[in-house]
């Protein structure tokens, strides 16, 4: 039986969407398209769970408990590329995450308007190539014949270097490219929250005597410091959400051992080797645990910065 | 001296001017109030002196010293925002000493200072409180504290009250008024309040379409309008400005009614010439049927505000109110139809000008 306050909630949601059902109407695609595309395949996350097999269906194939799980936290394979995941997200972390936030601060210090515009369309520009481009232009930049990166370092007698078949080499270029790639493009959430800042705060300051350097560590950087609080939160909930078509484009086997990521993972075993059950369960971990550090970080950053994705 | 000297002062954007050449001498200890309607240009003259807006001409000095080009850090001045322009992220104490910090005073100094503020500007209790959790009249304290920890020469202020409610600001002017008087000070100040004015300035500059009317006393401007546009601009209600013709050199006409007026060099030979006569709503006295030679007026409502009423009347077509005492004049204002003045409490300006005509002093 509901209580009166959840049938009082009830008539009242029943009302609005009476008085309001055009807001409701706009709101259908959305909601199909979330039930189609990320509601109703998780039906078939209980394969995870299941011996699966194509002929017997989601439905008919029969259960294995935690079997696939058991084997995944045993497999060399699997570890391995948890272990690169994290390790890739914590130096994208470290050296991606303070990037967009100094870009930012230094086009607040431009002054000329027209350098200002151009050299953030230049920097936003990467954001909107197709990765896959990307890709191609950071193979063809680091290619050992005809690369850039190799050509100059000929030009100082060095030795050209097969950068993407080198295991050491295939993180800083992954970290370097998702660098360049979308540093510009977050750096506009910064600029946002640097126009939102008093203008008469900088004013007093400069009264008082503050130069720019000082304006930018007392009050930009102090507050601005909420919003990079937020996306540096946000951005631990992802840790495991490495851009994994950028790792596709660009690993090759040789470099496995520090480019292999859990979705590249699973996506050879789930697509390419048809171990459906075993994907499945491989990624419904990774989503598990994406799931934990996204409720733990809206739980820390409600509580210290009284701001919250819910 | 710390004065502050402003000739020919001109701003100027692209082609557009929005300050016309303002001269203004302030003295040391004085504390002059530019007031002026929105757009006026007093906020951009006070940003000037600050040093917040660059001087397209003219020459501003401070102690004797060109400013025109030297950086605001460096024309010791302090200046208190609108909008208190307080540190968030930082405490009281923290907000009173970044000045001092960013001098890099040393830290004893900076405490003392603290303190002593804290103490004049009864913010001891709240030193550890952030800006969010104070009262407007308590962050407005604040913002002076900033300005005051610094010791300048200048102290200027930039429509601080506007974001109070109307008895806050009515205490924090006085506060204004009183620390002024402790510190002594030099201090320009902004407003578009013509009360504040009044009560806070030694001397009002008036200011209209980036351009000085007039600068005087509160009680010269009062008395003394130098134009119909500071007539009109200072009192509560303003004064009363009517339409008339000469009749003779001391007696005008309007609406078919007939009002006497000073004997002036300047309205010699006058009949004929138009006039623009100032009556100040204080100075007429209210009138029963039964007084003679009355100026009749078309009473729409009296409002009642204790020991006084406002009469709103019509005049021709035109509005015209009356500020009168309540206390024994209660009959009269029951039946009130006309009023009476002194001919010398009349301010008569030229019609087209809008200028008082010469040899009209009113004494305080």
């Amino acid at each position: 039986m509901s209580s009166p306050s959840t049938s009082s909630k009830l008539e009242r949601f029943g009302e609005h969407m009476r008085r309001e059902w055009q807001l409701y109407v706009m709101l259908l695609p959305l909601v199909i398209w979330l039930f189609v595309f990320l509601y109703k395949p998780m039906y078939g996350l209980q394969i995870a769970f299941k011996d699966y097999s194509i002929f017997r269906g989601v439905s008919g194939s029969p259960w294995v408990g935690f079997e696939h799980f058991e084997r995944l936290f045993t497999n060399d394979q699997f570890l391995r590329a948890l272990k690169n995941t994290v390790v890739i997200s914590f130096y994208s972390l470290v050296f991606g995450f303070p990037m967009p936030i100094i870009l930012a601060l230094m086009f607040n210090e431009v002054l000329n308007r027209m350098f200002k515009k151009t050299s953030q369309t230049i920097v936003y520009l990467p954001h909107f190539i197709s990765s896959v481009i990307i890709a191609g232009i950071v193979i063809t930049a680091f290619s050992p014949s005809a690369g850039i990166v190799n050509t100059v370092m000929g030009w100082f007698g060095l030795e050209p270097i097969y950068f993407l078949t080198k295991p050491e080499w295939f993180r800083p270029i992954f970290i370097g490219t998702g660098i360049w790639q979308e540093s510009g493009f977050q750096s506009i959430v910064y600029l946002a929250a640097i126009a939102g800042v008093s203008p008469t705060l900088y004013e007093s300051a400069v009264v008082d005597g503050a130069s720019r350097w000082q304006m930018m560590w007392k009050i930009t950087i102090p507050s601005i410091l909420p919003t990079i609080i937020i996306m540096l939160i946000i951005r631990i909930g992802n840790i495991l959400e490495v851009s994994f078509e950028m790792v596709i484009l660009l690993y090759q086997p040789a470099t496995y051992e520090t480019a292999d990521v859990v979705n590249s993972y699973i996506f050879r075993q789930g697509i390419q080797a048809g171990q459906y059950d075993f994907a499945a369960a491989a990624g419904l971990f990774n989503a598990v645990i994406a799931f934990a550090l996204v409720m733990a970080a809206n739980t820390i950053s409600k509580r210290y910065s009284r701001t919250s994705l819910w | 001296m710390s004065g502050v000297s402003l000739e020919g002062i001109v701003k100027a954007y692209g082609a557009v001017q929005v300050v016309h050449g303002v001269d203004l001498e302030v003295q040391e200890k004085e504390f002059v109030v530019l007031v002026g309607p929105s757009g006026c240009g007093k906020s951009t003259t006070l940003r000037m002196i600050a040093g917040l807006e660059e001087i397209s001409g003219g020459e501003l000095t401070i102690d004797g010293r060109v400013m025109n080009r030297v950086a605001p850090k460096d024309r010791d001045v302090a200046m208190v925002f609108q909008n208190y322009a307080l540190y968030p992220h930082l405490n009281v104490a923290e907000n009173i000493a970044f000045g001092l910090r960013i001098r890099k005073e040393p830290k004893d100094k900076i405490e003392s200072q603290i303190k002593e503020v804290a103490g004049i500007l009864g913010l001891t209790e709240y030193l550890e409180r952030r800006p969010a959790d104070l009262s407007g009249g308590q962050r407005q304290r604040v913002a002076m504290g900033r300005a005051i920890v610094r010791n300048p020469k200048v102290f200027l202020f930039d429509e601080p009250l506007s974001n109070l409610d109307a008895k806050l600001r009515t205490q924090m002017r006085a506060e204004i008024k009183r620390l002024h008087k402790r510190l002594g000070v030099t201090s320009i100040y902004v407003t578009h309040d013509q009360v504040e004015a009044m009560t806070l300035a030694d001397r009002i500059v008036v200011m209209n379409d980036g351009r000085i009317e007039q600068i005087g006393s509160p009680m010269d401007l009062f008395l003394n309008p130098a134009n119909t546009f500071v007539a009109a601009f200072l009192g509560a209600p303003p004064m009363n400005l009517v339409e008339a013709t000469m009749t003779s050199d001391t007696v005008a006409e309007f609406n078919g009614q007939s009002i006497s007026l000073p004997k002036l060099d300047a309205l010699k030979n006058s009949t004929g010439r138009a006039v623009t006569l100032g009556i100040r709503p204080e100075f007429v006295e209210v009138a029963d049927p039964s007084v003679k030679s009355q100026v009749k007026i078309d009473v729409d409502l009296i409002e009642t505000l204790g020991s006084e009423a406002l009469v709103h009347a019509t005049l021709g077509e035109k509005p015209f109110v009356i500020r009168t005492e309540t206390i024994g004049k209660l009959e009269v204002l029951d039946n009130v139809s006309g009023f009476t003045i002194d001919p010398k409490l009349v301010r008569v300006f030229d019609a087209e000008t809008g200028v008082a005509l010469p040899g009209q002093v009113h004494e305080q």
